[in-house]
C-alpha cells in the first residue's frame, strides 16, 4: 500500500466499522482480548496463587457478600468522602482569598504550591506521629492529600472570574461579601469541579496508602491481608472497587461540567 | 513602590513568619510532635542527601520507562483510531485506578528488588502520560488532516507537520502530571517494598521518633517536587503558547 492509499483509508472523519456501528464491538473485543491474555499469561508463567480473570469471577459474589469486605469497602469510602468534605470547605475559602487578595496570594502561595507538589504520602510517618496508628491518621491523611488541588484551583478560578461580572457588580453596590458568594464562586465552578477530580483521585490514594502504612480495617488494609495470605483473588476484587470507585467519581465531575457548564473548554487543564 | 517589589516584599514576609512560626511552635509544643527550624535544618546530614540521591535514581529509571514507552504507544494510539477507539475505555478506567492498590501483589510476586519498586513508579507514572496523549488524539481537528491531505502531504510530512505539534502539549501535560504521580510511587515503593533512599530515611527516623530528621527528609522531598513540578511546567509552556496556559 502507498502512503496515500493508507492516508485515504485511515483519514476520513468517520471509518467504515464506526459507520457500521461497531464502536462498541471493537470496545469489548478489546477488552475480551485483555482479559483472555492476562488469564493465559498467568497459567502459562506464574504460580498458582497469583490472580487471573476466571479466578476473580469464581470468589467474586462471596467477597461482595462477605461482611469483612462490606465494612473494609465502607471503612475506606467514608474517609475518603469526609476527607473531601472537610478539604472542599476549608480549600474554598482559602483559595477564593488567594485568588481575589494579592496579599494572601502573595503570603502563601509558596506554601500552597510547596505542599501541592510534596508526594503526600511522605507525611505518613509524621501523621502518625501525630495522630497515632488510628482512623484519624487516615483521615488526615486525606485532607492532606485533597486539600491542596483544591486551594489551587480554587484560586484560579477566583482569577479567572470576568470583569465584566465584577464591574456589574460594583454598579449595583453589591456588598464584598455577597460578590464572593453570589459572582466569583459561581463562575469559578468549572475550575472547582477540576479541582475536585483531581483531589478525588489523590485522596483515594492517600486512604489507601494510609491503610497500608497504619493497617486501620479499609480496603488498602484488605487488600495487604489477602495478598500476604496468597488470596491474591479475593485482593483484586477490592482493587475493582476502588478502581470503580475512582472511575465514578471521574464520571460524576464530567457529566457536571458538561451538563451545568457546557460552554466551558476541556483543554484548559486541571492542575 | 512597584506591585511587583511590593508583592516580592510580602511573600519574604510570608516566608520569614512562617519561619518564626515554625520554630517558636517547634519550641513549645516540644521536639517530638515539631522539630523546631533550626534543628531541622541541623539534621540534614549528608546521609539524608545520599538517601536523597538514591531515591532519585529510582525515580529516573521509572519515570524515563514510562515517557520511552508510553510517548510511543500514546502516538501509536493518536494515528491509528481502531487502535484508539478499542484501547480509550480501558486506559482512562486504569488511569483513575489508584495505582497504590497494586503494591501487595507487586511485593509478593517480585519480593524485594530494585526492579519492582521501578514497576512501581512506572505504574504511576505511565497513564496520566498515556492518557494525555490519546486526549490530544481525539481532540485534532479532521480538517486539519484533510487539509494536510489535500496538498498531498505524506505520512513523514503529516507527522512532523500536523500531529507531532498538535499531540505534543498534550503529552508533555501529561509528563508534568506523571511526574507528580512518580514522586507518590516513589516514596510508597520505598515505604513498602525494599526500604531505601528517603522512604527508609523518613520510616526509620519516626519509629525512633527523631522528628528533625522527619522533617529534614520531608523538607527536601517537597523541594525536589517543586524543583522537579517547575520543571515540567517550563517544558509545558515552551510548547503549548498557542494553548491558553497560565
Amino acid at each position: 500500500m502507498t502512503a496515500e492509499s493508507r492516508l485515504a483509508a485511515a483519514a476520513p472523519a468517520q471509518s467504515l466499522w464506526a459507520l457500521a456501528g461497531l464502536t462498541p464491538v471493537v470496545k469489548l473485543a478489546a477488552g475480551a482480548a485483555l482479559l483472555a491474555a492476562w488469564e493465559l499469561a498467568v497459567r502459562a508463567w506464574a504460580p498458582a496463587y497469583v490472580a487471573r480473570p476466571s479466578g476473580v469471577l469464581a470468589v467474586l459474589p462471596s467477597v461482595l457478600a462477605s461482611g469483612a469486605f462490606l465494612s473494609a469497602a465502607w471503612a475506606t469510602l467514608a474517609a475518603v468522602l469526609e476527607g473531601l468534605a472537610i478539604a472542599l470547605v476549608s480549600g474554598i475559602a482559602i483559595g477564593v482569598a488567594m485568588g481575589r487578595s494579592f496579599v494572601v496570594d502573595r503570603l502563601i502561595r509558596y506554601y500552597v504550591f510547596g505542599l501541592f507538589a510534596m508526594p503526600m504520602v511522605a507525611v505518613l510517618p509524621l501523621i502518625t506521629l501525630w495522630f497515632g496508628y488510628t482512623d484519624a491518621a487516615r483521615l488526615a491523611t486525606t485532607v492532606f492529600a485533597a486539600f491542596f488541588s483544591i486551594v489551587l484551583n480554587a484560586a484560579d478560578g477566583a482569577r479567572a472570574v470576568p470583569l465584566e461580572y465584577l464591574e456589574v457588580g460594583r454598579c449595583f453596590r453589591v456588598p464584598r461579601w455577597r460578590v464572593l458568594v453570589d459572582i466569583v464562586l459561581p463562575a469559578s465552578m468549572p475550575y472547582l469541579l477540576a479541582g475536585m477530580r483531581l483531589a478525588a483521585a489523590r485522596a483515594l490514594i492517600g486512604a489507601v496508602v494510609a491503610e497500608f502504612f497504619i493497617s486501620v480495617n479499609g480496603l488498602g488494609f484488605f487488600i495487604l491481608f489477602n495478598s500476604r495470605s496468597f488470596r491474591h483473588d479475593q485482593a483484586i476484587v477490592a482493587v475493582l472497587v476502588l478502581a470503580g470507585c475512582g472511575v465514578g467519581f471521574e464520571a460524576l465531575v464530567n457529566w457536571s461540567t458538561r451538563h451545568y457548564f457546557p460552554w466551558y473548554r476541556r483543554d484548559e487543564q486541571p492542575r | 513602590m512597584s506591585r511587583k517589589v511590593l508583592g516580592w516584599l510580602i511573600t519574604a514576609a510570608g516566608l520569614a513568619t512562617g519561619a518564626v512560626l515554625w520554630e517558636i511552635a517547634g519550641r513549645s509544643v516540644g521536639a517530638a510532635f515539631v522539630a523546631p527550624l533550626s534543628d531541622t535544618i541541623a539534621a540534614i546530614t549528608p546521609a539524608i542527601w545520599r538517601a536523597l540521591g538514591s531515591s532519585l535514581v529510582l525515580f529516573a529509571t521509572g519515570f524515563s520507562l514510562s515517557v520511552a514507552i508510553g510517548v510511543p504507544l500514546g502516538l501509536l494510539l493518536a494515528r491509528v483510531r481502531i487502535l484508539r477507539v478499542a484501547l480509550e475505555s480501558y486506559i482512562s478506567v486504569l488511569n483513575a485506578t489508584p495505582m497504590a492498590a497494586l503494591i501487595p501483589f507487586i511485593l509478593s510476586m517480585m519480593g524485594f528488588d530494585f526492579a519492582p519498586k521501578v514497576l512501581v513508579v512506572f505504574l504511576f507514572a505511565v497513564f496520566p502520560i498515556l492518557y494525555n496523549t490519546v486526549e490530544g488524539a481525539r481532540s485534532i481537528r479532521p480538517e486539519l488532516i484533510e487539509v494536510a491531505r489535500s496538498f498531498r502531504s505524506s505520512e513523514r510530512a503529516l507527522w512532523r507537520d500536523v500531529l507531532l505539534p498538535f499531540v505534543l502539549p498534550f503529552v508533555l501535560t501529561g509528563v508534568r502530571q506523571a511526574i507528580g504521580r512518580a514522586l507518590v510511587g516513589m516514596v510508597a515503593a520505598e515505604f513498602f517494598l525494599s526500604a531505601s533512599g528517603i522512604g527508609m530515611t523518613l520510616q526509620s527516623a519516626a519509629q525512633s521518633f527523631d522528628t528533625a530528621t522527619v522533617f529534614a527528609a520531608i523538607l527536601l522531598v517537597t523541594l525536589l517536587g517543586v524543583a522537579l513540578m517547575q520543571l515540567g511546567e517550563a517544558l509545558e509552556r515552551r510548547t503549548a503558547r498557542w494553548r491558553n496556559i497560565k
